[in-house]
């Protein structure tokens, strides 16, 4: 009798797990549809802690890349609505159906196309070395046996890495670029590696002074885009159109004047 | 679903996983240490009949049983210790840090239960029989109260061994710190969350065994 009751609660376990299971299955199609459907609202991720790429303002998400999609989305005849997403699992939301795009400072790179679909680019960044007044580091090689921050997953992270190798103690990687440079500043680290616009930004804002920069000339140009997912090339379209016509337009090179951007 | 798991990304990346969970053990059994001593200062501490020595103890457990784990790594690792020391420390020594205190607290409370439980006969047989309160606290009551802590301490060390995840907040490379990067550089979920799932669950049931072990060898029943 008693060997009963414990099959029947293995059972009973087993068929409860399996029905919560379905049930998070079929609750993944997200997306808001806008009213009648002529303009469809898009959940856009972004980790808002990039300033001034994307960071927020009270309650509202706010930045550069913010400015270009929802232009892009005007002219697409797209509706867009912004979603603070954390970096970490950032892609694996668009792989979901949580996000259905995500514009986050993406850098396009061939290792990304594999698993993810990019819109055009709209914009040119380079990696940057920051370092601390007095213990300049400027190159990367002058990184070869340093402590160095990191956000996790992003290109910073990539060019280190690709020294160092992925196992190395050296490379400390962080949640998010602000946590990274917290880690510099403090002291924990020589130096960190990130995007120029974030890093300059951050400097800027936090003693000038007090921070070296410096780009290596190994370090190639990047460029951003707006991520779909991998084969959702109806809206990866919608995008690139909307992003060509404020090309042509000269709404881009507003909101890069906006931001004080030079082309 | 399990059909497409990529496990050539998986074996790539094993060996970094065994050399988190390594630190893993390492960080939660030097923790779970230290913890236990501050417990024990701690847990007398808040039995004291003297308000002045029940009072660090009593606002050390409030503060540590009080707030979220992860805050408290957060602020020793980027907040308190970089204000005494001038500069951060190594997150090894942030994490040993934030956990020990961590569990400090809790190893406190599971002290004084224990201590509480022996029967207050005891210790006045004890005392009657010409002990002083310190001898007959550590060689009457203590020996008998660890017997019945030992659970609620196993119970502390696997929940230490658990949140010890938290660190890779700060950098530490523990095993969790490993599959987010792994889930960083790949984009894949199911592989590195999975694997360290059941490397934490193999730890925890080896922990629960040695537990009970120990209770079979020295427990009250």
């Amino acid at each position: 009798m008693k060997k009963n009751w414990k099959t029947l609660m293995l059972m009973g376990t087993m068929v409860l797990g399996m029905g919560l299971f379905t049930a998070g299955c079929g609750s993944s199609s997200t997306t808001a549809d806008g009213g009648n459907g002529a303009d469809k609202t898009y959940v856009v991720g972004t980790d808002a802690s990039y300033a001034p790429f994307e960071s927020m303002n009270g309650e509202k998400i706010e930045g550069f890349d913010m400015d270009v999609l929802s232009a892009a989305a005007d002219a697409g005849g797209f509706k867009v609505q912004f979603q603070n997403t954390p970096w970490d699992g950032i892609f694996l939301t668009l792989k979901n159906n949580d996000r259905d795009i995500v514009a986050s400072a993406v850098t396009i790179t061939d290792e990304r196309k594999k698993e993810l679909d990019f819109s055009d680019p709209y914009f040119e960044a380079t990696q940057m070395i920051v370092s601390k007044k007095g213990a300049e580091l400027k190159t990367l090689a002058e990184l070869k046996d340093k402590k160095i921050a990191v956000q996790n997953g992003t290109t910073g992270d990539e060019v280190v890495t690709k020294m160092l190798g992925k196992g190395s103690p050296n490379i400390k990687r962080f949640e998010n670029m602000p946590l990274a440079l917290l880690e510099l500043k403090n002291g924990g680290v020589d130096a960190a590696v990130g995007d120029n616009g974030v890093v300059l930004e951050y400097v800027k804002n936090n003693g000038a002074g007090e921070f070296v920069t410096s780009v290596d000339s190994s370090f190639e140009k990047e460029h951003y885009g707006f991520v779909v997912k991998k084969g959702n090339t109806e809206l990866q379209k919608k995008i690139n159109d909307g992003l060509k016509k404020i090309k042509e337009n000269g709404k881009l090179d507003e909101i890069n004047k906006k931001y004080g951007f030079s082309k | 679903m399990f059909a497409d798991i990529r496990w050539d990304a998986l074996q790539e990346y094993f060996p970094l996983f065994l050399k988190g969970i390594l630190m893993t053990a390492e960080i939660t059994v030097i923790s779970v240490a230290i913890g236990v001593v501050l417990g024990l200062f701690a847990g007398m501490g808040r039995i004291s009949h003297n308000p002045i020595v029940r009072l660090i103890p009593n606002i050390y457990v409030g503060f540590f049983r009080g707030t979220p784990l992860f805050v408290q790594i957060l602020l020793i690792h980027f907040a308190v210790l970089p204000a005494i020391f001038g500069k951060s420390p190594a997150a090894m020594v942030s994490g040993i840090v934030a956990l020990s205190l961590n569990a400090g607290a809790y190893i406190a409370e599971i002290f004084r239960a224990g201590i509480q439980s022996i029967d207050r006969g005891q210790m006045e047989a004890a005392r009657s029989l010409g002990l002083s309160y310190s001898q007959s606290m550590f060689h009457i009551i203590l020996p008998q109260a660890v017997r019945r802590m030992l659970p609620p301490l196993g119970n502390e060390a696997i929940m230490l061994l658990k949140d010890s995840s938290l660190l890779a907040a700060i950098s530490l490379p523990e095993v969790t710190y490993y599959a987010k990067l792994m889930a960083g550089k790949t984009y894949l979920a199911w592989e590195p969350y999975l694997t360290i799932a059941l490397m934490y669950l193999v730890l925890t049931l080896l922990l629960a065994r040695l537990v009970k072990f120990l209770e079979r060898k020295y427990g009250t029943v």
